[in-house]
């Protein structure tokens, strides 16, 4: 009995063991790990599966895959994706990267005016910039029709080129986003020395500047391919003959009726393998190219000659009012009588009365699927993120690659694998709220995750463990000590994912039904059928929408336009 | 003397490394208890597993008694002060107080009582509603200290927590402490690497080394009595010197041999005539005597600098070993002011030498 009483026995250890199971934060890590493998991992292991399904017995699993890559119809798809997915990284890369550069070092006018166009494009929906092209360049378009009465030609909107110069135009800003922040990390001195050892403005930037560059400019060029690469909305609007994958797999899925979306499942798996490789390529790269400098003085606002001074402006002043054009074009439109897709120059409200019968339910889904998926991202994404920064181990690490991966995954893959695993009972979700607001979540989560993370990084240990100390247990310390601590950083992550949730519009596509429709939804069904009146009143209203909260994030949260990337 | 806490034999290994090594001892009722040593010596680690938030490897930590090992941290109830306050800073003063009473579910006029006693000892009952960030870093300091005691813990643990405060602050604070907890006569385990906080504050300390306590005493043997050659060398200024012992006499003491021929006779554990040892000499026990004359012991030296720093003196005696003895004089009104270059002799009492086994420094 005397070793009984100086050593803890065996039973009593193994008591505090299974205890210990039962603890908040295991419990939690279970949860997490049951809903990332019932939202994500087993959607996307449905479409793998299915990808390797053949339709008749005895074919090889590989059919499928066969049968992609010897029809043209098929493989051209990918070939169309690569083309255009490049094309707009490239052309991105040389519109944004001079932008930022002047805007960041130049003292060109309205800087604050420029910065807001840049959100402004980012934030709207590329669909809505898509169509806003078509009211403009269209062949019955406003500025087709009035240069063609001079004669002059304007090149077409439609197919390939009208893709690329929409997607350029629409993912510049990430360029333009990320290029800013990599220059305010560089250190005036450096510049400063390359100047003082000889050499020039262009030498300096091309030999020192854009190295130190090179983190953030691949991480936008490899974001602006994935977000070509994996778009619906504008191939849709703009694609007419020319096919891009996603086309290809919204289009296999909506003639599937009821049965097995096979092909669409074999497209998703090739959509989701160059999206994950593009993702690993930008982790691998950044963790190559990262020199991990941090500026004590971050390089200081230049004062060019006036001659230059004015080309960088034209330049930036163009852009901007090329990227802007679309959406004031849908606010203009918006008020204009209609006449079918050919608006008048007669001002009216008439779009508006039209949408006002219609709107309420579009509108109130909209709602009521954004907020309740970003309340859930703020809630579990949180609760993740302290899993990976405050218990490090291996399962912590396995979620960290659960909800990275969960970045890797498009809207339309997603889509197609929770139809796939949610068809049947007792498990039929498809077509209710449920499945949509299940899909926002997933997609928003590894933001809200990185960005709550970020901020209990910075937080010491030591507040909560001061909380444990004084008899709160880890839930209470979590609830009244961690969250009022992360609480700007949980806000600022609602807004963000709320302004980037409300305007979904592939995945969307896919799982809703008529009943669960939402605002982007009924834009897109009245930009099919031509009433780009009404669709430019609704995508005023999403418009709106959109930028509310990054309205309060700005203004009220001190956060600036490089929150966004 | 009743026993509060008691560390029985516990070690903490992470990977390869052994970051508490075999460490025990007993804590009486209401001590204040230091363990000091530099960073990585495993000071912290100790605390923080006495605190519960990290388990021991083996070994068993018991308070009055009990076994507290599978007990986690919110219920073992101990109070932490942490070095960088860990104040609460979305609550107000009178909030971060009442944490640990509100957790324990305590009535509302019972915190009420409570917190204004507390904010009353610690003196900052004018500031309890205001917010953390409208406080100076001395009042945050005092607001987790009320915050830790306020629950009446079985033991205060704390983790350097003057470190990040401002010279005069540190020292007012520290008596501040010190005063409060024989009031309230808590047990506290102190967290150090201050040794002048250590022996100005504590009953004991537990002075640490690479995981292990290198020795356990109240301050004042701490420092005269070191029984390691590490205590000697962290504790205070020493000069110490390598010899050899030469003849061991009945009493415990040994004459010694330094390099350059000088004697010295001195206490410690050093084995039989013949072996090599190291000397430990506090500059400041040693006196200036008249030079020549043949003695048994005594060091010839010659006077190389000269520090002048207001209360004290020092002066570096060249005496043909590698580096000079350093001397520490009171800087006292009329004193002869030794020139450099000028020839000493050093008179260096029994007590003073301390002697040591060379290999105890590995």
């Amino acid at each position: 009995m005397t070793t009984l009483s100086t050593s803890p026995n065996a039973p009593g250890r193994m008591q505090a063991a299974i205890g210990r199971l039962f603890d908040f934060w295991p419990l939690v890590t279970l949860g997490a790990l049951v809903i990332t493998t019932l939202l994500l991992l087993l959607p996307v292991y449905n479409i793998i599966g299915l990808s390797f399904s053949g339709t008749e017995a005895g074919k090889s699993v590989f059919e499928n895959y066969a049968m992609f890559f010897s029809e043209p119809y098929y493989y051209r798809s990918l070939i169309n994706s690569f083309i255009v997915s490049l094309s707009a990284t490239v052309l991105a890369l040389l519109v944004g990267i001079p932008a930022s550069y002047f805007v960041s070092r130049y003292n060109i006018w309205a800087r604050s005016l420029i910065k807001t166009i840049v959100v402004l494009t980012f934030v709207s929906p590329p669909f809505i910039g898509s169509y806003s092209w078509v009211i403009l360049l269209g062949r019955s378009g406003v500025l087709t029709r009035f240069f063609g009465e001079y004669g002059i030609p304007l090149p077409s909107i439609y197919g390939a080129p009208g893709i690329i110069f929409v997607f350029t135009l629409q993912f510049f800003p990430f360029v333009f986003l990320l290029v800013s922040s990599g220059l305010k990390s560089i250190d005036q001195s450096v510049e400063d020395a390359a100047r003082n050892l000889g050499s020039g403005e262009f030498a300096t930037f091309v030999k020192v500047i854009a190295p130190l560059l090179l983190p953030s400019i691949t991480t936008a060029g490899l974001l602006v391919f994935v977000a070509a690469f994996t778009d619906l909305g504008t191939p849709l609007i703009l694609g007419e003959k020319f096919r891009v994958l996603p086309l290809l797999i919204y289009g296999e899925f909506v003639n599937d009726f009821g049965g097995q979306p096979v092909l669409a499942s074999t497209l998703s798996v090739l959509l989701l393998a160059v999206t994950t490789g593009a993702l690993l390529l930008q982790r691998w790269l950044s963790a190559r190219f990262s020199h991990a400098t941090s500026a004590i003085r971050p390089l200081t606002m230049q004062e060019p000659t006036p001659a230059k001074r004015l080309a960088a402006a034209a330049y930036v002043y163009c852009l901007m009012a090329i990227a802007i054009l679309p959406l004031v074009n849908i606010v203009i439109s918006s008020f204009l009588k209609a006449n079918g897709p050919v608006l008048t120059a007669q001002l009216s409200l008439e779009n508006y009365r039209r949408i006002a019968g219609t709107i309420s339910r579009p509108l109130w889904n909209t709602i009521l699927f954004t907020s309740t998926a970003t309340l859930a991202c703020a809630v579990v994404g949180t609760l993740i993120a302290y899993i990976i920064v405050r218990r490090p181990g291996r399962i912590g690490a396995l979620l960290d690659t659960i909800v990275m991966f969960s970045y890797a995954v498009p809207g339309i893959v997603l889509g197609v694998g929770l139809v796939v695993t949610y068809h049947h009972p007792p498990f039929a979700l498809t077509g209710t709220a449920l499945i949509l607001i299940m899909a926002y979540f997933i997609r928003r989560l590894p933001f809200s995750v990185r960005s709550s993370a970020s901020s209990l990084q910075q937080l010491s240990r030591d507040t909560e463990e001061a909380s444990v100390n004084l008899g709160a247990g880890p839930a209470v310390t979590f609830v009244k000590v961690t969250v009022p601590l992360l609480s700007m950083a949980i806000l600022s992550g609602v807004l963000l994912t709320w302004s980037n949730t409300i305007r979904e519009l592939s995945a969307t596509l896919i799982l809703q039904s008529g009943s669960t429709a939402t605002v982007s939804i009924e834009i897109f069904n009245e930009v099919v059928n031509g009433n780009f009146g009404v669709a430019s009143a609704l995508g005023s209203v999403l418009i709106l929408l959109t930028f509310l909260p990054l309205l309060v994030l700005f203004t009220f949260m001190g956060k600036n336009e490089e929150a966004l990337v | 003397m009743t026993t509060s806490v008691s560390i029985d034999s516990v070690t903490k290994r992470f990977g390869d490394s052994t970051a508490v090594d075999n460490v025990s001892f007993d804590i009486a009722k209401g001590e204040f208890f230091t363990l000091l040593g530099s960073s990585g010596c495993g000071k912290t680690t100790l605390l923080r597993m006495v605190a519960g938030f990290m388990r021991q490897t083996s070994g068993n930590i018991r308070f009055d008694g009990k076994i507290i090992d599978d007990v986690p941290p919110h219920q073992r109830n101990t109070g932490m002060v942490f070095q960088n306050y860990a104040i609460f800073p979305h609550l107000t003063v009178f909030d971060n107080v009442a944490y640990g009473l509100r957790a324990r579910r305590r009535g509302k006029a019972e915190i009420d009582r409570e917190v204004k006693r507390m904010l009353e000892l610690v003196r900052l009952d004018h500031l309890a509603h205001r917010r953390p960030r409208e406080l100076s870093g001395g009042q945050q300091q005092r607001v987790v200290l009320a915050r830790a005691m306020v629950i009446q813990p079985d033991v205060l643990l704390m983790d350097e927590p003057l470190s990040n405060l401002d010279t005069e602050m540190r020292i007012h604070l520290r008596s501040e402490i010190r005063s409060l907890q024989r009031q309230i006569g808590i047990t506290t385990i102190y967290v150090t690497h201050d040794q002048e906080e250590a022996l100005l504050m504590s009953d004991r300390i537990a002075v640490m080394s690479r995981g292990r306590i290198e020795q356990l005493d109240v301050p004042h043997k701490i420092y005269a009595e070191p029984k390691t050659l590490f205590v000697a060398g962290f504790i205070g200024e020493n000069n110490l010197l390598p010899g050899t012992v030469i003849a061991r006499d009945a009493d415990g003491s040994s004459l010694i041999e330094l390099p350059g021929g000088h004697r010295v006779r001195g206490m410690g554990g050093v084995d039989a005539a013949g072996q090599p040892c190291l000397v430990s000499i506090r500059p400041q026990d040693i006196d200036l005597g008249a030079p020549g004359g043949a003695r048994e012991t005594g060091i010839d030296g010659t006077v190389t600098d000269i520090q002048f720093l207001g209360g004290t003196v020092k002066l570096l005696v060249e005496i043909g070993a590698d580096k000079p003895i350093t001397v520490s004089l009171q800087g006292r009104r009329g004193m002869d002011m030794p020139e450099a270059g000028s020839p000493l002799r050093l008179d260096v009492p029994l007590q003073a030498v301390r002697t040591f086994k060379p290999e105890a420094r590995a």
